[in-house]
């Protein structure tokens, strides 16, 4: 079926088998953003994190018919393509956060929607409760010092 | 290898290029690009070519184009640990070139520039070659702007910033070129004797801790893992194995209503071969992954199962193991090596009477235990293959993305999947997100091949996490006893036995009765005097398969030496820190005894003024040349968990090429090997993996978090030693140590706190 989904300040029209997908698929598969991740599909480790109207989202287990008529964030969204110049991605360069990199989105992504509710430094921290299996969580904290 | 060892081979014939009169492999295509061959033998070569340019150019180190961009090409695998950014550090020092002037590019598989990544050697076994390459090809440079000048004093010339200076007598204005200028000619040169490599004390680049060049990628989605592989026409592939090891497919199931098809996947052998009629697969494909998995999972396949299953328990396997280190039997003698006329098996009863007689009645006698653990890397195993079909419908050729750590690998595993030739392949290298040993394998390319072959269609195969835990080739599960006589603070007898499955052996790569050097990496060798002593490994036949996992035998041994170091310490009543310095015998280099100190140094004012409540512990270890020591500080032990507040550590790598990269292998070796002291573990029952996704197989958080400082040390060797792996081994006995000086339980099982789970986000 056909619905309308707003994602990263655009409508786009996405044909999907079934309302009951996961927001992460449809995301990756159907429409190619791939940039968030897949990790565990069961709410454990934060890598596939996109922010829907300003709140944090596990789009593992986030249905994309609850998300028609919302705005969702994906970590593409967050700056123009190449420049890197939003404040969490600043911090993470500055601290030179990444290892492998593949659970950074979701840490992004969870760190902005904590900002957007109006946190700071180590209440973010508190938040971010993230799988890193590369272990970069020194460096993070470090990062959201600085936020 | 030598710095002058530049001599040109006549040869070069996998190249299919021609040589020109003075040796060199020359392409006059036009003359935009300068390449640069530098293989094993240490010969160069250099070649011109048109652009777009042939696949052989993408096998140079370098290429220079006339608008001066200098690409470095990289042809290894980035998985995190920095070894793009450290090797084009090192070309770009000897090249002479600004940081900012660097472009680094993956390479294909190519039979120069590919290497597998793993053994910590993905910068420390290319230094030597890399800074030969990058003088090389500045002296060619440097040889082209004499023909510029007609003055052929070396010394009146100077490479600065892609350009080369010339500071002579002749008349010439500007007198500076930069090197896309200069490019053409320099091809056309041949590499000189007196490469004038960098004094090390001038490095501009190599030793600084400059900026990663793939990390501004990871911060907006754009850098590309083998999983974000994506056509607007490819299908999508969901794996299903038989969840029992050795079980083999009885029947193929109907393809289920909203699938394209189901393919059954053969296994592959570590080398590749598909074995015919292994079938230990499905792959459900469909046009999302999602109803791919969905359709997998309701799938139902009848398996055949082998009689073996029972058998594949760990209850079962570490029964076998005790009884096989109770009886000795099938005892191999890794250290002291068996004089002349002995093997390992013969020797054992000799060498056992000697260090029996030394030992008399053993001060300490331990056992130590540990599992198998998953990788676990954070993307799952997922391939993505595209074959070109000729008019008759048979493939001609293929492209495959591939998130590994052996491109040619990747090849090879294609080429016996798909039967086409290596030449009709193309492997592209993607990040990875996570490697840790397990994607030096290849089953998961097989597998996307021969799902592409069927469908005819671009296709990606994912493993959903639930099988990529489930079907790992995993660390092997290891039983060490270890009996020590003390004489004050002296060893003077050591028996180290340990019972543990040899990967070598599993892949019919060993030899009977030869050791496995990696069963017993860290166990022998030790810096430490231990009196007489034997080294002995007995092969476990368990048939769970076993693979490469960061830092591999040493994740083993240092566990155990180091945990019973300190058993002896306590034993003898000596400082953790005193005894081992001790005991140490490491000279003439002192790289034990140097990092130790250095630990030592670090934690000195903080471990003595403790609160109650809280312990340090000490460990040092040694994995791929590179010495580690690790001081711990915990508290607060429960029964599923420890706090842990600080790691000390201190490293000597050799030559640290960016020691931010360095800190950050130290940092994250250390929360890979918390994860596994603490909790990481693969149990089986009757043939099935019982941990499926993360929320059993629990890992640190964030709030977890240590502090950890790392500090460098100094190194007596100039070359670059392995970063990678080697701050993951120590920190399993430290926190055993520390956890002993808390409680006064000692910890000699990993991980600490089996069946620990982890709650959602
Ligand atoms: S993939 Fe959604 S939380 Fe892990
Ligand atoms: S950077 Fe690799 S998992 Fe976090």
């Amino acid at each position: 079926m056909n619905i309308t989904l707003n994602v990263n300040g655009q409508n786009k029209q996405v044909a999907v088998p079934s309302l009951d997908m996961p927001l992460l698929w449809v995301l990756r598969d159907i429409m190619g953003l791939t940039g968030t991740k897949y990790g565990c599909g069961i709410e454990v480790c934060g890598a596939c994190t996109v922010i829907i109207d300003n709140q944090r989202e596990h789009a593992c287990v986030f249905n994309v018919g609850s998300a028609v008529g919302k705005k969702i964030t994906t970590i593409e969204g967050l700056s123009a393509p190449g420049t890197q110049s939003h404040p969490v991605q600043k911090a993470w360069i500055d601290n030179q956060v990444p290892q492998c990199g593949y659970c950074q989105p979701g840490m992004i992504m969870a760190c902005e929607a904590a900002r957007r509710a109006g946190h700071h430094g180590t209440e973010i921290l508190s938040e971010l409760k993230h799988l890193c299996v590369c272990g970069t969580y020194q460096r993070i904290r470090e990062a959201v010092k600085t936020l | 290898m030598a710095t002058t060892n530049n001599k040109i081979t006549a040869s070069q014939p996998e190249m299919g290029l021609a040589l020109n009169r003075r040796g060199f492999l020359v392409r006059a295509l036009g003359g935009l690009s300068l390449g640069f061959f530098l293989p094993e033998a240490g010969h160069f070569f250099d070649l011109q070519a048109a652009d777009p340019p042939p696949q052989q150019l993408a096998n140079a180190y370098i290429r220079i184009f006339p608008d001066n961009t200098v690409t470095l090409l990289f042809g290894g695998c980035e998985m995190g640990q920095g070894t793009k950014t450290g090797l084009a550090q090192i070309l770009a020092e000897e090249l002479f070139v600004e940081w900012n002037q660097v472009k680094v590019e993956q390479s294909l598989v190519d039979p120069i520039v590919t290497y597998g990544t793993g053994g910590s050697s993905g910068v420390s076994r290319r230094y030597d070659r890399l800074r030969n390459a990058g003088a090389a090809a500045r002296e060619l440079l440097i040889l082209a702007a004499m023909d510029k000048t007609g003055d052929t004093n070396r010394n009146n010339y100077r490479a600065q910033s892609a350009t080369v200076v010339y500071t002579g007598p002749n008349a010439v204005s500007p007198g500076v070129w930069t090197y896309g200028v200069l490019a053409a000619a320099a091809a056309l040169k041949t590499v000189p004797a007196d490469l004038r490599l960098t004094n090390p004390a001038n490095f501009r680049l190599i030793g600084k801790p400059l900026s990663r060049v793939d990390i501004p990628s990871k911060t907006d989605g754009s850098a590309i893992y083998g999983i974000d592989v994506w056509f607007p026409d490819m299908v999508f592939a969901a794996i299903k194995h038989c969840p029992t090891i050795g079980g083999v497919m009885a029947t193929l199931p109907a393809t289920p209503r909203g699938a394209l098809a189901v393919v059954p996947c053969k296994a592959s052998d570590t080398r590749g071969a598909i074995t015919a009629g292994s079938v230990n697969a499905v792959a459900v494909v469909a046009t999302d992954t999602w109803t791919a998995k969905n359709l997998a999972n309701s799938l139902s396949v009848s398996w055949t199962l082998p009689a073996s299953t029972a058998g594949v328990d760990s209850a079962a396997i570490l029964a076998q193991a005790q009884s096989l280190m109770a009886s000795g039997a099938g005892v191999l003698v890794a250290e002291p090596v068996p004089p002349t006329g002995y093997t390992p098996a013969t020797y054992a009863p000799v060498i056992e009477g000697q260090v029996n007689s030394a030992m008399g009645t053993p001060t300490i006698d331990s056992t130590y235990s540990l599992p198998y653990v998953a990788h676990a890397t954070m993307e799952v195993l997922n391939c993505s293959v595209k074959f070109a079909f000729n008019a008759a419908g048979a493939p001609a050729s293929c492209e495959i993305w591939a998130p590994n750590q052996n491109a040619t690998s990747v090849t090879t595993y294609a080429a016996a999947a798909s039967g086409l030739l290596p030449a009709a392949i193309k492997v592209n290298t993607t990040y990875l997100g996570g490697g840790l040993g397990r994607k030096i394998e290849q089953d998961y390319v097989s597998q996307a091949v021969q799902v592409a072959l069927v469908v005819k269609r671009p296709v990606k195969l994912t493993w959903m996490r639930e099988e990529d835990f489930t079907h790992d080739q995993y660390r092997p599960m290891a039983l060490v006893n270890v009996k020590a006589k003390l004489s004050g603070s002296n060893i003077t007898a050591w028996a180290y036995r340990t019972v543990t499955p040899s990967i070598s052996q599993q892949r019919g790569r060993l030899a009977a009765g030869a050791i496995d050097s990696q069963a017993v990496e860290c166990a022998r060798n030790l810096p430490y005097n231990l009196g007489t002593h034997v080294v002995e490994w007995v092969p476990s036949p368990a048939g769970i398969p076993v693979g490469y996992w960061r830092s591999v035998g040493a994740s083993i041994h240092v566990f155990a030496v180091e945990s019973f170091i300190d058993e002896l310490a306590k034993s003898a009543n000596v400082d953790p820190f005193t005894f081992r310095y001790s005991l140490l015998t490491d000279l003439p280099d002192n790289r034990a005894r140097n990092v130790l100190a250095a630990a030592d140094a670090m934690s000195l004012t903080w471990r003595n003024s403790l609160p109650a409540g809280r312990a340090w512990g000490v460990a040092i270890g040694e994995a791929f040349g590179t010495w580690v020591c690790e001081v711990v500080e915990i508290s607060a032990p429960t029964a599923t968990s420890i706090t842990v507040h600080r790691v000390n550590c201190a490293v000597d790598c050799g030559m640290a090429i960016n020691p931010n990269s360095v800190e950050a292998q130290m940092q994250g070796g250390i929360v890979h090997g918390l994860n596994a002291t603490l909790w990481g573990q693969t149990t089986f029952t009757a043939g099935k993996a019982n941990q499926k996704n993360f929320n059993v197989n629990r890992m640190l958080r964030l709030n977890e978090m240590p502090q950890i400082t790392v500090k460098i040390v100094q190194s007596s060797t100039t070359a670059p030693t392995g970063t990678g792996e080697p701050g993951v081994p120590p920190v399993a006995a430290a926190v055993g140590n520390a956890y002993a000086r808390l409680t006064g339980k000692r910890q000699r099982s990993l991980p600490f706190f089996p069946g620990a789970v982890m709650g959602g986000i």
